[in-house]
């Protein structure tokens, strides 16, 4: 909402006020200004000149020698090389000396001939030119007859009144009006508002008079005021009016749509003007568009109208969308003599609806759709009348027509709020006198009566946002000041700050991986369409189907992300387009999966710990020794993980079948049968696609790892015996898993065995190509003696044998 | 006798500067055993002893062990001297490169955003809140109408929305949880928690905008909260995240969901108040909103606004993190180039 400072003045005494004391006085209130400068900047000592003659330029087919009257004695000559300059205009003129904003003026000889200035176009003055009529910025600025000579121009187009942009919280839309901002700015200075006193007339006795009905036939329109204005002659609206218009953002565009426009900002009440002759018997009717009715908006648009919409119709068809556009065939022309004006409460539902239906927005539906103030409605529409008359020529032509709900100004009730002062003190922690409540009721223009130990504030319709006691403890502590407001120690008992179970562990992963040299990012959950496909993700799998956004904001953000792979390789991709050569990443993230599709439930979101590793084992040095990652360092920063979260041991590992993961190098990791994550090297090709060579990737799911986790611990005894190691050398077939055979040492290495390391597996030439050696250390211990060496030899011929049933034997 | 003794004392110290000299170990032994062996000079000159005459016998006994332990006590210095020298020798030849890096390990740096998270929970926690979390793709009902937003009510408009089906939408902020988090607890107080998490706005990416950014919401609920309560925990929030000497100031403002409604600021970290360009000259830095709970709010959530009262705030991680590691581009955040988050592995808090 923009206002401007001379504008505002007319409603509300700012005497020995400054705008920066108002602004401030504002922002502070919680109507924020977000910026104030003056209409138009950079204009010095521009005059108001009467151009006496205009000569075509003896050498120069285009140019025009004027003699210009600016108020001095001697007439300048000015050389102009607008097309539209002519005698008798009244225009700006930038004197040698003066200043536009593209900068100083001075004498100049065009084509032989001095000019002693220069004759201003809207554009070089700095107005607001996109806003402004084709024929006020076509060449030179052609102002109004009755322009003083010699006056200068930034005062007679209010260059220097201060445009202020109020940014209104959406509770504030009373202040999307000057009478809102002069009551507010009244509340906080203490200073009386004083709006235009008009009220409805009838028509002049023997005056001219044209029928005007109105009738309501919908649940959306809760009054309905109108009137009827002839005699009209339609121009230009008065200049000031014009330059207040385009300081606050308004295209000019007739004297009767500038004072529509003119009235709502003042009153905040959105008026429409239909041209009288094409009302059919002067009848309007609001109703609901009937199904397939067709209308063509003032923008030129043809519009389908549903039966959700309001329209303003006579007998015969829509003349317009109630609140939100009018219709091209009741539209004002410069042939127009009779209007019927309306002012009425429409619903603002309903508005907000149709507005957004034909994306339609426009300053009155804005005002409709947060509903204008009851009580205005018929003082715009009688202010309206007063400047059709004043301005355009007009008069009276009908007695004002009020359907509805009753809009007299008293008749419009107003809310009561009851305060409880004891209240106010034990919400806000200070305790204001009865004085300072009362003044701030006073201020604000409400009415408080006490009773008892309470308050009973009176509360305008204008002010429709406070309607329960929070909201005058708000005014209350507003317009006081919210420094008044100690800072207080909450009362009350002491609770444990504490982090949950999954929240702990969060933390202690992120701090595992952060030691372990990754690095942590943040993605975009939202993912391309194309996403799924670029790592080889097949449609029918799973993690491509995903939910979408109904209404996306681009194709690369419209799929909520199914698994961490796909933002991560993205990280991984950015990175390595710039040169980054050992990419490891983590992010504990959120991923969707969705029951059904498109979506109708809320989809299950896990929180994945996911990572991916690419480059060196170890940051490569001096010494000669760096080496590239590989599976086994992959697999061992999630065993790192298990084992920072006390899983480790139940864990069991099975290839894995993901169409993203090297066949032969990735593996599921399950606990109770259940997959709880996964580890291994990305495929060649989706590797490939990310502009990555060897890559590995890793994921666990944090919900299945917390309700593993464990919290507590009792250590065991420790051994007072010695424990005994044995050694294996074994020949196993080569494809046969390592676990195969740990499975077989633990299901048969007796209650004593305690530990089994794998310390050498080989395949080579030592060995035939069918199979591989491996080694292993077994160490066994009794908790109560020493074992024997009898003992431990049964133990070990029982593993040989089972190990026999898969074909390992002892090497030779 | 006693003057042979003498001799051969001297005689042995000179030998001994010889060999120091020579810097060889091996001849230490050598010298070992020529005076002071099982069969060194002075054993022999301890045998001779036995031709002495008993009065004399005394006398010498003592000059041969004066001798003997001057000699091991001159020997012991020398050898660790030398045996000094010799390995001192011995390291400077195996001397390495130390200037040069060693094996450096990588290390990774928490994300910044997570890091403000971090903070404000571990203040927070300290003051005896808990943390709670709630759903991204979040039902109408909760990030709306329970906060106070009523259907096709304008002040949705201030919250661009992503849908993704019928009442289903992505979370435009954590105030969500607020609304789970009564529901779960009414008709139980004190409610303290803060609610940390990712949000979404239909808002194109800009260098001050993204579409997912996100917010820590706090909620307290006791009887008689005092909006003077609420200044206070703020006040103390912002010391230990800003600075010892904070000042904050409540501003008016609006929320649906609270009422009164306020910005909190804090003195610009960067001018002390003074004035800036970060606080564009006003002193102040504006870091959250908060309010005390709508009525309407805690009756959604089953509290009763007779009883008990509340106060809510919320802030942006990400404005708090542009803020103290003048960032100037959300979208940094989420690029996440290594170079620019590997910045982060020296920041310890
Ligand atoms: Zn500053």
């Amino acid at each position: 909402m923009k206002i401007t400072w001379s504008w505002l003045g007319e409603y509300v005494d700012l005497s020995g006020l400054t705008p920066e004391q108002v602004a401030a006085g504002l922002t502070d209130a919680g109507i924020p200004v977000e910026w104030m400068e003056p209409f138009v900047t950079g204009v010095q000592g521009v005059v108001i000149g009467h151009v006496i003659s205009a000569q075509p330029h003896p050498d120069a087919d285009r140019l025009r020698v004027c003699e210009v009257d600016v108020g001095q004695e001697q007439h300048l000559t000015i050389v102009c090389g607008a097309p539209n300059v002519a005698a008798l205009q009244k225009v700006p003129v930038a004197v040698v000396g003066s200043r536009l904003p593209g900068g100083p003026i001075g004498k100049s000889k065009l084509r032989g001939i001095v000019s002693e200035g220069m004759i201003c176009s809207a554009g070089e003055l700095g107005m607001p030119v996109r806003l402004m009529a084709k024929e006020q910025t076509d060449g030179i600025l052609v102002l109004p007859d009755d322009a003083p000579i010699g006056k200068a121009i930034v005062e007679y187009l209010s260059f220097d009144d201060r445009v202020m942009e109020l940014e209104l919280t959406p509770n504030r839309s009373d202040c999307l009006s000057l009478r809102g901002v002069a009551y507010e700015v009244g509340a906080i200075f203490h200073r009386t508002v004083t709006m235009p006193q008009v009220t409805l007339q009838d028509v002049r006795a023997n005056g001219p008079a044209v029928s005007l009905s109105a009738e309501i036939d919908t649940p959306h329109c809760s009054a309905y005021a109108a009137q009827a204005v002839t005699g009209l002659t339609i121009g230009v609206a008065p200049i000031w009016m014009q330059m207040r218009l385009l300081a606050v953002g308004v295209r000019p565009i007739s004297n009767l749509v500038d004072i529509t426009n003119y009235v709502m900002f003042e009153w905040g009440q959105p008026l429409h003007a239909f041209d009288y002759d094409t009302v059919s018997n002067g009848k309007l009717v609001v109703r609901q568009a009937f199904l397939g009715e067709q209308l063509t908006t003032l923008d030129g648009h043809e519009r389908a109208l549903t039966p959700e919409m309001t329209v303003i119709a006579d007998a015969h068809h829509a003349l317009g969308l109630a609140g939100v556009m009018g219709g091209a065939n009741s539209e004002v022309t410069e042939r127009t003599r009779t209007v019927a004006i309306e002012s009425a409460l429409f619903d603002p539902l309903q508005t907000r609806r149709t507005s957004r239906a034909l994306q339609l927005r426009s300053e009155a539906g804005v005002r409709f759709e947060k509903g204008p103030d009851p009580a205005a409605v018929t003082s715009a529409l009688a202010r309206a009348v007063q400047l059709m008359c004043a301005y355009a020529g007009g008069e009276i032509a009908s007695t004002p027509v009020m359907v509805g709900r009753d809009l007299r100004e008293d008749a419009v009730q107003e809310r009561e709020v009851t305060v409880s002062p004891a209240r106010v003190a034990a919400f806000l922690g200070v305790a204001f006198t009865p004085d300072e409540l009362h003044s701030v009721v006073q201020r604000l223009g409400f009415q408080a009566f006490d009773e008892g130990d309470i308050m009973r504030v009176r509360v305008p319709s204008r002010r429709f946002d406070i309607a329960i006691e929070e909201d005058m403890i708000e005014e209350f502590a507003r317009l006081l000041g919210y420094d008044r407001i100690p800072a207080t120690v909450m009362e009350g008992p002491l609770t444990p700050g504490k982090l949950t179970l999954r929240q702990s562990l969060r933390r202690e992963l992120r701090q595992h991986l952060l030691a372990a040299g990754l690095q942590e990012v943040w993605t975009y959950a939202l993912v391309s369409e194309q996403a799924a496909q670029k790592a080889l993700i097949p449609s029918d799998h799973p993690l491509a189907h995903m939910g979408a956004l109904q209404n996306p904001i681009s194709e690369d953000r419209r799929l909520l992300r199914s698994t961490m792979l796909l933002p991560l390789l993205d990280v991984a991709q950015y990175n390595a387009n710039r040169r980054m050569q050992d990419i490891r990443i983590f992010e504990i993230g959120t991923v969707f999966h969705p029951y059904r599709l498109p979506m109708d439930v809320q989809p299950a979101e896990m929180q994945v710990l996911a990572g991916v590793l690419t480059g060196h084992a170890y940051a490569p040095s001096a010494h000669g020794d760096a080496r590239k990652l590989d599976f086994y360092d992959a697999k061992g920063m999630v065993e790192g993980l298990l084992q920072r979260t006390g899983i480790a041991g139940q864990v069991t590992w099975s290839r894995s079948q993901e169409p993203f993961l090297h066949a032969g190098r990735s593996v599921d990791i399950s606990v109770g049968g259940i997959r709880i994550g996964l580890v291994g090297q990305l495929k060649s090709a989706v590797a490939k696609a990310y502009d990555l060579e060897t890559v590995f990737y890793f994921e666990l799911e944090m919900d299945a790892l917390t309700a593993l986790v464990k919290a507590e611990l009792h250590v065991t005894e420790l051994p007072r015996f010695p424990s005994v190691e044995r050694d294996l050398a074994l020949v196993a077939p080569r494809d046969m898993p390592v676990q195969t055979l740990l499975d077989a040492v633990w299901g048969h290495g007796g209650t004593e065995l305690r530990e089994v390391t794998v310390f050498d597996v080989y395949t080579g030439e030592r060995i035939d190509s069918a199979h591989k050696s491996v080694a292993l250390r077994l160490h066994f211990w009794h908790m109560e003696r020493t074992l024997t060496d009898d003992e431990v030899a049964r133990y070990m011929e029982q593993v040989l044998a089972a190990a026999a049933t898969f074909g390992v034997s002892l090497r030779g | 006798m006693i003057e042979q003794l003498q001799a051969l004392q001297e005689r042995a110290l000179a030998r001994l500067q010889e060999v120091a000299a020579n810097e060889d170990l091996a001849r230490f032994e050598n010298w070992r055993v020529e005076f002071l062996g099982k069969k060194g000079e002075l054993s022999t000159a301890l045998r001779a002893m036995g031709s002495l005459s008993a009065a004399e016998r005394p006398l010498v006994g003592q000059v041969v062990n004066d001798v003997r332990a001057a000699l091991e006590s001159a020997y012991t210095a020398a050898y660790a001297q030398c045996l000094a020298v010799v390995q001192l020798r011995q390291e400077e030849s195996e001397a390495l490169d130390v200037t040069l890096a060693g094996r450096t390990p990588f290390v990774g740096a928490e994300h910044p955003l997570q890091k403000v998270i971090r903070r404000i929970e571990e203040i927070f926690v300290g003051f005896g809140f808990t943390v709670e979390e709630g759903p991204e793709v979040e039902l109408d009902y909760y990030n709306f109408e329970a906060m106070n937003f009523p259907k096709d009510h304008p002040a949705r408009d201030m919250q661009d929305t992503f849908f993704v089906g019928p009442d289903l939408l992505l979370r435009t902020h954590t105030s969500p949880v607020q609304a789970r988090t009564m529901e779960k607890r009414h008709p139980q107080v004190p409610v303290r928690i803060i609610a940390p998490g990712k949000t979404y706005r239909r808002d194109d990416d800009d260098a001050t905008h993204s579409h997912a950014f996100s917010q820590v919401e706090g909620l307290v609920i006791d009887h008689g909260v005092r909006m003077s309560d609420l200044k206070g925990m703020l006040l103390a929030f912002a010391r230990q995240m800003y600075g010892e000497n904070q000042e904050v100031r409540l501003r008016p403002s609006f929320f649906p969901f609270t009422e009164p409604s306020a910005e909190l600021d804090v003195r610009c970290i960067y001018c002390g108040g003074s004035g800036c360009n970060t606080c564009k000259q006003t002193g102040w830095i504006e870091i959250l909103g908060c309010g005390m709970v709508h009525p309407n709010v805690l009756r959604m959530g089953g509290y009763d606004p007779a009883q008990v009262s509340g106060f809510a705030f919320g802030m942006g991680v990400e404005r708090v993190a542009m803020l103290l590691y003048q960032v100037t581009d959300i979208r940094q955040f989420y690029l996440n180039d290594l170079r620019l988050l590997q910045q982060f592995v020296g920041l310890i808090r």
